[in-house]
């Protein structure tokens, strides 16, 4: 495996790293892959456990601190754009499942990409990623923050009015890197519950505010317009709050530890975009019918919060302010843990240097990528933009979610030998050409700035791997 | 080694070690088992935070050493073992499963231990009689190891705990275990786990049956996990077989 260092071997970075091949996808069972070596690696997470981290990551977002933003911009049609980004996420979630059944190890929708389409494309899709989820951990943390400051507002602690939402975000990224370097308890049934949890909570809400938008307790509410502001905002607020919808290819990621991957990964995949798109777009009907779409807007991050409160009272209020905190805390974590498989992907293909892969024994934790994740996520956190980096962490998923539909097109166009998925797309052209066009579409109705930075990223993914990894060669190296 | 011939099926035990976590085999426990035949898996536990790919591509010769060394050990004590390696988040999915693959009869929960002179059978509720005989006179074979086959079970249990230690002991005479080298005891307790683990300091190895899925095993673990953290000495852990279903 090893390669001298400074021979200028093909297929090797400037370090003399070649890609390693730990298990062919050919060897994947149900139940474990084998290694060259003949050494298995257990599957060990199941379909609920698939879900959960689909669910986990995505829901902090859409509920938690996009409705107040999203009305302002849009109205009652944030519904609207809650549904077009679900819409969006199963065309790239439905060419996803297929490649993951065909190819289910760690990396998601890099491995796939840098396989299908070769290293330069798979080298800024994978870069990309890692920051992108570096953006995205940074603005679930600021979305905890806002909801840590809002608790401690309602239990009535002043802190001298200054602002305490990065503070607290910032004391929390910390701590949740800090648990994932040393934590070695399993933390995935406790995720599992959590999940859970927050569903209940927040059917059992919708159900009350549905019901009483739709009059059944006292009077309906009179309807707004429907877009106030014009169809273009609806599309506009869509490529915001598509950062909402970034946790589905995070199940890709995993898909190394997936139990029946054939089976069990589309299920999560398509499931949990479907699962939360539905709660989205209840969510966004019941607050504008709580509310209007302007006194939503004004209430910011924690609008939920307000229409809670309105419904049951204080109680209401506590309610969701706890929910949102675990929310946004599982979506951040269940981010870290993302980020630092995606780094772990890129460099076992040699684009990053190896050492981002070391794990230490004493925990038996990738160290070093999770520092690559939490360090720049804490910077990000200190400026506390939150609509930037939702856009950019959209910006830089879309990127990817485009290219696994153009992967997609290209490995059926010619199909290689050991390509031989266990979901296949049906009609596959009519899913991933319009995947492809949506994704890379909401990209142009984004704010400059996000565009700036997302082009920005790209370019130096791409200008990295030209100077450290040009020699590498990925294309259908499994 | 003429008690083969009395021996049905041939126990087949299957070794789980911690191989990374520096865990081994007492050279005693080696010899014992070796008359078995044998499956030796070193596994490794992973963080979830931890692909097991990344582990593999750091790890993996070193676990692969680990388990050749112990398997050479098996080859001095003149048996030749079949060896695996796995990376896993779940330690007990892994062993499950690798048991079911290699069709072991028995897996080890390993302890350190001295000379092995003394067995304990405990005996909590319906076993495979035939597969509990069939391993422990392999591994007595014709040493003067002494067998004690204890009854332990609640005392409102429907578990006959005095006919089930009288069936233990007619089979383990079948198959050629010497009658004085045979104790039986019956005791009623309303904690048969606890009082295993509390009596593991008396003898050398324990022998004992899976558990049953029940109420407490959900609530409080699985009962033989419970038996090998708590014991001193290594356990012996009787699988059920795995065509039950299909014959009942």
């Amino acid at each position: 495996m090893e390669t001298t260092p400074g021979t200028g071997d093909e297929n090797a970075n400037r370090s003399g790293e070649a890609p390693e091949t730990v298990a062919q996808p050919g060897t994947a069972t149900d139940e474990t892959s084998v290694t060259e070596e003949g050494t298995e690696l257990e599957r060990s997470i199941g379909l609920t456990g698939g879900l959960s981290i689909g669910i986990g990551t995505m829901i902090g977002a859409g509920i938690f601190v996009f409705p107040g933003l999203a009305a302002g911009r849009a109205g009652p049609a944030a519904a609207g754009s809650f549904a077009i980004g679900a819409f969006i996420a199963l065309l790239v979630a439905l060419p996803a499942s297929e490649l993951a059944t065909a190819m289910p190890k760690s990396g998601g929708g890099y491995y796939f990409i840098s396989r299908a389409l070769g290293a330069l494309p798979g080298a800024i899709v994978g870069i990309s990623i890692w920051l992108g989820l570096v953006f995205a951990t940074a603005f679930y943390l600021v979305g905890f923050g806002n909801y840590a400051a809002a608790v401690l507002a309602e239990a009535g602690v002043s802190l001298g009015g200054a602002s305490v939402v990065v503070p607290l975000a910032l004391v929390f990224g910390v701590l949740l890197t800090g648990l994932n370097l040393f934590g070695t308890e399993n933390a995935a049934k406790l995720q599992n519950y959590v999940v859970g949890l927050l569903l209940t909570i927040l059917v059992l809400f919708l159900g009350y505010g549905g019901l009483d938008a739709l009059g059944v307790f006292g009077s309906a509410s009179t309807p707004e317009r429907f877009m106030p502001f014009g169809p273009l905002p609806m599309f506009t607020t869509a490529a915001l709050v598509f950062t909402s919808y970034l946790g589905f290819a995070q199940v890709a990621t995993v898909a190394g530890d997936i139990k029946q991957p054939g089976r069990n990964l589309p299920l999560a995949m398509i499931g949990s975009v479907l699962i939360v798109g539905i709660l989205y777009v209840a969510t966004i009907f019941v607050a504008t019918s709580a509310f209007g779409s302007i006194a939503l807007s004004n209430f910011g991050e924690t609008a939920i919060v307000e229409v809670a409160r309105a419904f049951v009272g204080r109680f209401g209020a506590v309610a969701i302010l706890l929910t949102g905190l675990l929310a946004t805390i599982s979506s951040a974590n269940a981010s870290i843990l993302s980020t630092s498989r995606a780094v772990f992907a890129v460099s076992k293909d040699a684009i990053l240097p190896r050492v981002a892969s070391r794990m230490n024994l004493k925990y038996g934790t990738p160290h070093v990528a999770l520092a690559m994740g939490g360090g720049p996520t804490l910077a990000l956190v200190a400026l506390g933009e939150v609509e930037v980096l939702a856009e950019v962490a959209s910006f830089l998923h879309l990127v990817m979610y485009g290219l696994i539909c153009v992967a997609l097109v290209a490995i059926r166009r010619n199909e290689p030998a050991w390509y031989d998925p266990d979901f296949r797309v049906p009609v596959y052209p009519l899913v991933a050409v319009p995947g492809a066009i949506a994704s890379f579409g909401l990209i142009a109705f984004m704010q400059p700035a996000s565009q700036i930075i997302g082009v920005a990223i790209m370019l130096a993914a791409a200008g990295w791997y030209k100077y450290y990894a040009r020699d590498v060669s990925l294309k259908g190296v499994l | 080694m003429s008690d083969d011939l009395t021996i049905r099926e041939p126990p087949k035990i299957l070794v789980p070690i911690q191989v990374l976590e520096g865990q081994t085999l007492p050279e005693t426990l080696v010899e014992f088992l070796a008359p078995a035949s044998v499956v030796v898996l070193g596994y490794h536990v992973l963080p979830e935070q931890t692909p097991t790919e990344q582990a593999s591509m750091q790890f993996e010769e070193r676990a692969q050493t680990a388990v050749d060394d112990i398997a050479y050990a098996f080859h001095e004590a003149g048996r030749e073992v079949e060896t695996r390696v796995a990376f896993t988040h779940d330690r007990d999915q892994t062993v499950a499963r690798v048991a079911a693959d290699v069709g072991a009869t028995a897996t080890l929960l390993p302890n350190p231990v001295g000379e092995i002179d003394d067995l304990l059978v405990a005996v909590r509720g319906a076993i495979d009689i035939d597969r509990l005989a069939d391993l422990v006179s392999t591994l007595v074979g014709s040493n003067d190891r002494r067998v004690t086959v204890w009854g332990v079970a609640p005392s409102d249990s429907e578990f006959d705990a005095e006919a089930g230690v009288a069936a233990a002991r007619e089979t383990l005479l079948d198959r050629g275990v010497a009658a004085h080298r045979i104790t039986t005891e019956v005791s009623a307790s309303a904690r048969p786990v606890a009082d295993i683990v509390g009596r593991t300091d008396e003898f050398d190895v324990i022998v004992m049956g899976e558990s049953d899925e029940s109420l407490s095993s959900l609530l409080f673990g699985d009962e033989t996990e419970r038996v090998a953290e708590g014991a001193i000495a290594p356990v012996l852990v009787v699988r059920k077989r795995s065509d039950r279903s299909t014959s009942g």
